[in-house]
């Protein structure tokens, strides 16, 4: 199968900072493909010259087999984008906008068809401001296939979603990607990329830091299980001490920052070893700390993200 | 293109608010301008060439003194002679000029029915003064109707003191008492080039107009794409730029040409302007006014990091045009090397263009050196904004 996107050695430098450095991935047709990553990552700037919005420093970049760079409109006329932060002409009604999209278009559906596809077919004549951010995010999707695409390019299509909505979006993505089109889509939500990407890429400063499918991703790391705990006083220094040699307690996840009200909690990783998860259990109940709370749960994509950058992914 | 250039007129009506108040400030401009008459609150300039200088024609001078002191005439002096003053009329430097022929009042030409036989070489013996002329330039038909009727009154009174006191006993009036003869005063009107103050501002209000609305509109417009990613979002698709923009001054040349016959319209219809040169001369200067103030906008927009910065800077870039480029005073009347300054800018030949084809009757070639000038300016500035653009 020929790859719908292929990157090889791509870098784009903004002075001194190095959005992307050296990344290089394919994209097989017929794929939803996610780039993983936190804020300043370079997913957009990877996405964007992809898109032909910005040209790279160096490094090569085929889209449908053909260059980015010679045969821009070729592509653009089969692929479909939707961009991190796209508003629309506030004064059109969705009917007009999809219709004045699809003008640009050598191929185009119908826009009724297309916003009967994402539940929006009764306010074809609603203007943009008039919809929910969980409609406007729809009609998005919906404004990316206008030209009927064979690659969908989906710049964190779900955030500042509720997660009503983002369930929704998470179906319309299938029901496009069951289409036959070849989906990419970037985010920072771990179970959406877990649960909607056949492959993923983790993105961190610029770089590419593992490329595989979630599960493989995530039978690749150290980590096993983790458990998350919350004591009712703070845990004094032998307890600490104690966990600590029992799996990997490197930090609370509730923050005094975050949450103060949930200072008391605690997250210990544990590695690989088999009998890493008896020996937690017996520290915890062997060191007297009083439980409020104990979550055991098998590693995710973030403890991938975790062992892999060392950072926390937030928004 | 097609459209796009349809969308976008689409969203210019849709978006009421905006377009109207940008479009048609100009016009609340137009009302004040208009309520004020500016005829009334002036007084004419008026001059006499006094030719008999007898008595009699003094006589005949005197009988202005009232309007004089009611501050409607403001005697100027006298012109060295008739043809020149005929030109001062011709070129607004005076509204009236009233020529006093040399045999005007000569006791003798009263003495008898015979004396006299009237310019036009008619031999009907009917007894006449030499008639004077009076010269109208001047628009305000009332104001007009005024000073004819003084200066007929004056000639009767003046003649009639004259032949009452040569007539002899019994004898009637030798003056024609009814018009069916000749009128003592010929008036001939000529068509003076210059308009009224408020025909002069109404085409500066059109010109200014179009620059508003043209660099304000689009500078925020764009920016606002901008800020909303609706341009990156044009570039995603296979439309070519250039027929983006090509819609967008379409749609806004389409509008300016509307926004001008508006403003015009109310001028004339509403306050009785007299725009005597051919409307669709204007075009020419009006598309191309519009042109350099469009690329005006692009080039602030490119500049403007939000939209209202882009309307600030925007304000900042014609309201001195406004001023300064004669839309309400002549740049003549600026110190220094300012009117040339003020020349320059593209508001000015703009205005000038617009003012000789709307009040001189000028053709659109006749105004060239203002349309090369402006050209000029649509070249120069659309350098500028494919060199400063910018897509995010």
């Amino acid at each position: 199968m020929t790859a719908a996107i292929r990157v090889e050695g791509l870098a784009k430098r903004y002075g001194n900072f190095a959005a992307v450095d050296d990344v290089s991935f394919d994209v097989k047709a017929g794929e939803i493909f996610g780039i993983l990553g936190p804020n300043g990552a370079g997913k957009t700037t990877t996405l964007e010259i992809i898109e032909g919005l910005q040209a790279p420093d160096s490094g090569q970049v085929t889209v449908l087999g053909k260059d980015i760079q010679r045969d821009a409109n070729w592509i653009k006329a089969r692929i479909g984008v939707q961009l991190q932060s796209s508003a629309y002409f506030a004064f059109l009604t969705l009917h007009e906008i999809l219709t004045l999209l699809g003008s640009f278009y050598p191929r185009r559906v119908p826009p009724n068809e297309l916003l009967e596809m994402v539940g929006l077919a009764d306010r074809a004549k609603s203007r943009i401001n008039q919809l929910s951010i969980g409609q406007s995010q729809r009609f998005t999707a919906a404004a990316s296939l206008v030209n009927d695409p064979e690659l969908v390019i989906l710049d964190e299509p779900t955030t500042g979603l509720d997660p009503q909505a983002r369930h929704n979006l998470w179906e319309l993505i299938q029901a496009i990607h069951a289409r036959n089109v070849t989906v990419v889509l970037t985010t920072h939500y771990m179970e959406e990329a877990e649960l909607l990407c056949q492959r993923l890429a983790i993105m961190d400063r610029g770089r590419i830091v593992a490329i595989d499918s979630p599960s493989e991703l995530i039978n690749r790391i150290e980590t096993t299980y983790t458990i998350k705990l919350e004591s009712l006083q703070p845990l004094d220094d032998s307890q600490l001490k104690a966990l600590g040699t029992s799996g990997n307690l490197n930090r609370t996840e509730f923050g005094p920052h975050a949450q103060p009200q949930r200072d008391n909690s605690y997250l210990l990783r544990l590695d690989k070893n088999p009998e890493a998860l008896n020996r937690a259990i017996n520290c915890i109940v062997g060191s007297g700390i009083s439980l409020k709370h104990m979550e055991v749960r098998p590693a995710t994509l973030e403890d991938v993200f975790l062992e892999l950058t060392g950072n926390e992914l937030r928004d | 293109m097609y459209a796009l250039t349809i969308a976008n007129l689409k969203m210019m009506a849709r978006n009421r608010q905006t377009t109207f108040w940008a479009l048609f400030f100009p016009l609340v401009l137009v009302v004040v301008f208009g309520l004020f008459d500016f005829t009334a609150t002036n007084s004419s300039k008026f001059a006499i060439i006094d030719a008999a200088e007898t008595p009699a024609s003094i006589l005949l001078i005197d009988s202005f003194g009232e309007l004089e002191a009611r501050g409607l005439l403001d005697r100027q002096e006298q012109p060295p002679s008739l043809e020149e003053g005929r030109h001062l009329v011709a070129s607004g430097d005076l509204d009236y000029l009233l020529s006093i022929p040399a045999e005007f009042g000569e006791a003798a030409n009263f003495n008898g029915p015979t004396l006299m036989t009237p310019q036009n070489g008619s031999t009907d013996p009917t007894i006449s003064p030499v008639p004077v002329t009076l010269i109208v330039g001047g628009e305000g038909e009332e104001r007009n109707q005024l000073v004819i009727g003084a200066v007929r009154q004056g000639v009767q009174r003046t003649v009639g003191n004259a032949s009452d006191a040569l007539r002899p006993e019994g004898q009637a009036s030798a003056l024609p008492q009814d018009g069916a003869t000749l009128d003592p005063v010929i008036t001939e009107r000529v068509a003076a080039a210059t308009a009224t103050y408020f025909e002069m501002v109404l085409l500066g209000l059109v010109a200014m107009g179009i620059m508003t609305h043209g660099t304000i509109s689009i500078a925020v417009r764009i920016s606002n794409y901008r800020n909303l990613s609706i341009l990156k979002r044009m570039l995603v698709t296979p439309l070519s730029i250039w027929k983006f923009f090509a819609a967008e001054v379409t749609a806004q040349l389409l509008l300016a040409i509307v926004q001008a016959a508006v403003i015009l319209a109310v001028g004339v219809f509403l306050f009785g302007a007299q725009i005597n040169g051919n409307v669709l001369h204007m075009l020419p200067a009006t598309i191309l006014g519009s042109a350099v103030f469009l690329n005006l906008g692009f080039i602030i927009s490119a500049w403007a990091n939000t939209p209202a910065a882009a309307s600030g800077m925007g304000n900042v870039v014609t309201l001195p045009m406004m001023c300064f480029a004669g839309t309400f005073f002549s740049t003549s009347a600026l110190p220094w090397l300012l009117p040339y300054a003020a020349d320059a800018l593209p508001l000015a030949p703009m205005i000038t263009a617009l003012r000789d084809i709307g009040l001189r009757d000028a053709t659109a070639w006749e105004v060239w050196p203002q349309l090369a000038w402006l050209a000029g300016w649509v070249a120069a500035t659309a350098l500028v904004a494919v060199r400063v653009f910018r897509f995010s």
